[in-house]
């Protein structure tokens, strides 16, 4: 095999995680985990559940504190300080398993709402934009419904319109299609190989290995809070060194 | 026997005017207690964890006081009011407790998530609960509220012992005058009835109509 020249090697990384330590109480979540995302890439982070994948995602945006290690954000360190955790994590979009849809607002002000809280746009420009990124997912027809009249992949694709709105540099995806009925997962998953497509850098929490393999630049396998290993799609589904890879694959059901 | 409602006929007026101050005395102690539990109730789920004690203290002794203690408490400690202020108090005081319970409650039933989807999208702390929590939490409280704005009502009626002219006070001194209790306090109760049997299926249907809102 020829070496690997991993995307957006050569420009900074966009997320750079280093020794990152996290605990609940004694027990360990997170145990010095480090590495990258680099500028451009899609980067899925695979292993069984209950392995820190969803909380190094929190870690990334500053959603959850951890304690110890650091976390570069275009270069800077993750601020500790609530006031200035969230200029960071406006700058990176999350799209939750359960969707998180705003219940008490439409679909058009589910995406429209980011920009008029935070970024205090007037209200119509705001809505304007969530027009059209409703369009880009698919759902024009769905501006005026509620999130309870919609099914599981409509409220996906508007929550992935919703983290679009704030014009993200990362997209951070956390088992986007984990809660969803099987005919529905495609047009979710279509979205986000589209926004791979246009070269937006992002993290993918996933159980979906297709998907994953196709669509991934860079896989990083997880157990019990460490990276396993990590390495091109290529390497890791066809030829994983580790044989704890080798485990998850065969406890997935998946030919290794 | 017979029945005589002369009484209540020829002071429809003096009784009239009672029902119009139990409306009132209703809907002041309603906002007051909305007012005072909001505000508890949010500082009870968010604010650190000493002025969650002094707060639970303060709930609790509400809820362990009759509300006819607490009316007659500024008397005892020798406060200055006027009938209707002490009873505006008072009930506000006792009725913001519920009120606050109710509000802790229906935050606390939001999942976490919604608050983890607004932070990511970069609101602050406040407009999360402004924007995303509270909404959700107000349309799943109503239900509760509804029965405490009924339980308002009728609770005015207490404010009789504190020679507040509300509707109870006027049907007590009508129903002496006239010797006609049975007669007039019949007449009281149809006339609560009618009033919180709107009120309560007016709660429910609006409940009904918006409990999409709060389902995340
Ligand atoms: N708030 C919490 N308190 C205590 N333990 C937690 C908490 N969140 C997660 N954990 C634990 O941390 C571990 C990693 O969780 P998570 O990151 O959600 O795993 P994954 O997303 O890979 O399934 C799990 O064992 C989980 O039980
Ligand atoms: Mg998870």
């Amino acid at each position: 095999m020829t070496a690997y020249a991993r995307i957006g090697a050569g420009t900074q990384p966009v997320i750079v995680y280093h020794e990152v330590v996290k605990r609940y109480g004694s027990f360990t979540a997170l145990d010095r985990v480090s590495g990258q995302v680099n500028r451009g890439e899609v980067v899925c982070l695979i292993g069984p559940s209950g392995s820190g994948k969803s909380t190094l995602l929190r870690c990334t945006n500053a959603l959850e504190p951890f304690d110890g290690g650091r976390v570069l954000f275009d270069g800077v360190e993750l601020p500790r300080a609530e006031s200035e955790a969230r200029h960071v994590r406006r700058r990176m979009g999350m799209v939750f398993q359960n969707f998180e849809l705003f219940p008490h607002m439409t679909a058009l002000d589910n995406v429209a709402v980011g920009r008029v809280t935070v970024l205090g746009e007037a209200k119509a420009a705001a809505r304007k934009r969530a027009r059209s990124l409703l369009a880009k997912v698919g759902l024009s027809d769905k501006e005026a419904s509620y999130p309870a009249t919609l099914s599981g992949g409509q409220q996906q694709r508007v929550a992935i319109a919703r983290a679009l709105a704030m014009d993200p540099e990362v997209m951070l995806f956390d088992e986007p299609t984990s809660a969803l009925d099987p005919e529905t997962i495609g047009e979710v998953l279509n979205v986000m190989k589209q926004l791979a497509d246009e070269g937006m850098t992002m993290v993918v929490v996933t159980h979906e290995m297709t998907f994953a393999r196709r669509v991934g630049n860079w896989i990083i396998v997880f157990d019990h809070g460490r990276i396993v290993e990590e390495g091109p799609p290529a390497q890791i589904f066809d030829r994983p060194r580790e044989q704890r890879t080798k485990d998850f694959f065969s406890h997935l059901g998946w030919g290794g | 026997m017979d029945f005589d409602f002369s009484p209540v006929v020829t002071n429809w007026r003096f009784l009239a005017s009672g029902l119009v101050l139990t409306i009132v005395l209703a809907l002041a102690s309603m906002t007051g207690a909305t007012l005072v539990g909001t505000a508890v109730g949010i500082a009870r789920h968010y604010g650190p964890r000493w002025l969650g004690l002094v707060l639970a203290l303060y709930i609790d002794s509400m809820r362990a006081i009759p509300v006819l203690v607490v009316l007659v408490l500024p008397m005892i400690v020798d406060i200055q009011l006027s009938p209707f202020a002490t009873g505006l108090v008072a009930l506000t005081a006792h009725l913001g407790a519920y009120v606050a319970e109710i509000v802790r409650a229906g935050i606390a039933s939001i999942r976490p998530g919604q608050t983890r989807a607004a932070l990511a999208l970069g609101m602050s702390r406040v407009q999360v609960v402004r924007k995303i929590v509270l909404p959700q939490a107000i349309v799943r409280m109503l239900p509760a509220y509804g029965s405490i704005l009924s339980i308002t009502i009728k609770d005015t009626a207490i404010a009789t012992v504190i020679a507040v002219p509300e509707l109870m006070r006027q049907s007590e001194t009508i129903a002496a005058q006239s010797f006609r209790p049975l007669e007039v306090f019949t007449t009281t109760m149809l006339v609560f009835f009618l009033l919180l049997f709107p009120v309560t299926r007016g709660v429910d249907a609006v409940y009904r109509r918006v409990q999409h809102l709060g389902r995340s």
